[in-house]
């Protein structure tokens, strides 16, 4: 049973990795068009994006330190939220790494593709 | 949504100063949003139960605010000891500590007209830090070694969450060990003296606050028994904690004026040795424990009387739920 729950863990860890960087690039994607931090969190997920709001809320705030978003207090439905969008900052950063993604996952592409050699001898 | 309140509070507790108010504000507009959408959902407004499963759902406070600090300040040395999530309300318990240990000594200080120096600071100074610090390096070991959500909830939601079966076991089990050597002392010496049992005894003194803080103890595990048995019994830890607090600390000043605790028994009188020996003893109890163990009890008492004011409130409005049923 060990080796089972310490491969699921490591995969579990590989996972949260892999997705760290994915989720960055959703969310300054999504933030095109201003949200606050439920309804950004929500139309993630409606697009098959499920992000912890123990992640997203403070991941937004950085987002916001490192000047790639920008946020102001606005009232809506009789409440106070705070709205948040790409800042023009975000946006060129947004492209550089959206032509990175499209290029790891050409590379990707190909290294899949490639036919398995035997590693024995 | 009083508990969503209290919830977003104890966030604020943990969280980075300078952003701790929008942070919250931020914290508590979203929260808010998705509980309303619930609402609609059901078309009718959240239970308390429902209220609280969902802020359960969203996490321990302690490790949402951990999300919002990027310093992660903690205590390590090679190995941790104190964890990031710990480590804010541990700087805050010391501070508290501290402070109270070290006006509370300058005014004695003051009140007998001892000499000012340093001298009469540096060891509840010393204590403070020894003890805290050991108490929280405890803590995060259990945390790493049995992870589970919300070992600190705050007082307003403590009602909501049942007391931990381990928590309760683990007390019983320390305390009863601790009970029964109290409880055996008088009658084998040798438990406290070893081997100079046959030249020393307790003083008159002893026997007079001995069996209360006997009752204080079997109070302590009857309280843990009972909570093993019946965890949503949430109100019977802080209500039993702050009387025994409470009466511990009373008992205080008493204890201390019972000097000294221990005396040289009429077989070895006059010896030069026992004579030390007894002197040394009640130094140790006098000033190793009595002298600073009442800030714990003073703590300890604040704090679960804080824990019992939702509990005392749940009560009052259910009386008056009560008298307007009937009414």
């Amino acid at each position: 049973m060990q080796p089972s729950s310490s491969a699921n863990e490591l995969f579990e860890n590989l996972r949260l990795e892999l997705r760290r960087g994915s989720l960055i690039l959703a969310v300054l994607a999504a933030l095109r068009s201003e949200q606050y931090g439920y309804t950004l969190r929500k139309s993630l997920a409606d697009q098959g994006m499920e992000i912890d709001e123990g992640t997203l809320y403070p991941l937004l705030r950085r987002l916001e330190s490192q000047g790639l978003l920008t946020s102001e207090w606005r009232e809506e439905e009789k409440r106070n939220k705070r709205f948040y969008r790409l800042a023009p900052r975000g946006e060129e950063i947004l492209k550089q790494l959206l032509a990175e993604w499209e290029a790891i996952g050409a590379s990707l592409e190909e290294i899949l593709k490639e036919p398995r050699h035997a590693t024995a001898g | 949504m009083q508990l969503l309140d209290s919830y977003v509070k104890a966030v604020k507790l943990y969280l980075p100063r300078k952003q701790r108010e929008d942070i919250a504000r931020e914290l508590s507009a979203n929260l808010l949003s998705q509980m309303e959408e619930r609402q609609e959902e059901l078309g009718r407004a959240l239970t308390e139960e429902e209220e609280m499963e969902f802020l359960r759902q969203h996490g321990d406070p302690m490790l949402v605010a951990r999300g919002y600090r990027q310093d992660r300040p903690s205590l390590n040395i090679g190995i941790e000891l104190i964890g990031p999530e710990l480590f804010p309300m541990y700087l805050m318990i010391l501070g508290m500590n501290l402070t109270i240990a070290l006006g509370l000594t300058a005014v004695f200080v003051y009140l007998f007209k001892a000499p000012v120096s340093l001298q009469p600071f540096i060891l509840p100074f010393l204590i403070q830090i020894f003890c805290v610090t050991l108490t929280f390096v405890i803590l995060n070991w259990i945390r790493r070694k049995y992870p589970q959500p919300w070992y600190y909830p705050p007082a307003a939601l403590s009602p909501h969450l049942p007391i931990a079966r381990w928590h309760s076991l683990s007390g019983l089990v320390v305390w009863s060990i601790f009970t029964l050597w109290w409880a055996a002392v008088p009658y084998f010496p040798g438990l406290l003296f070893g081997t100079w049992a046959q030249g020393l005894e307790l003083a008159a003194s002893w026997h007079h606050f001995y069996l209360p803080v006997l009752l204080l103890l079997l109070a302590g595990i009857a309280q843990r028994a009972a909570n093993l048995a019946r965890p949503e019994w949430t109100w019977l830890l802080p209500g039993v904690r702050v009387i025994i607090n409470g009466i511990a600390l009373a008992m205080q000043v008493p204890m201390i004026h019972g000097f000294p605790f221990v005396v040289v028994n009429p077989a070895a009188a006059g010896h030069p040795l026992f004579e030390q020996l007894a002197e040394a003893y009640s130094n140790i109890i006098l000033w190793g424990f009595l002298s600073w163990l009442w800030i714990y009890f003073l703590i300890g008492a604040l704090i679960y009387a804080r824990f019992c004011v939702p509990h005392v409130r749940r009560w009052l409005a259910l009386r008056q739920h009560g008298t307007a049923m009937a009414l």
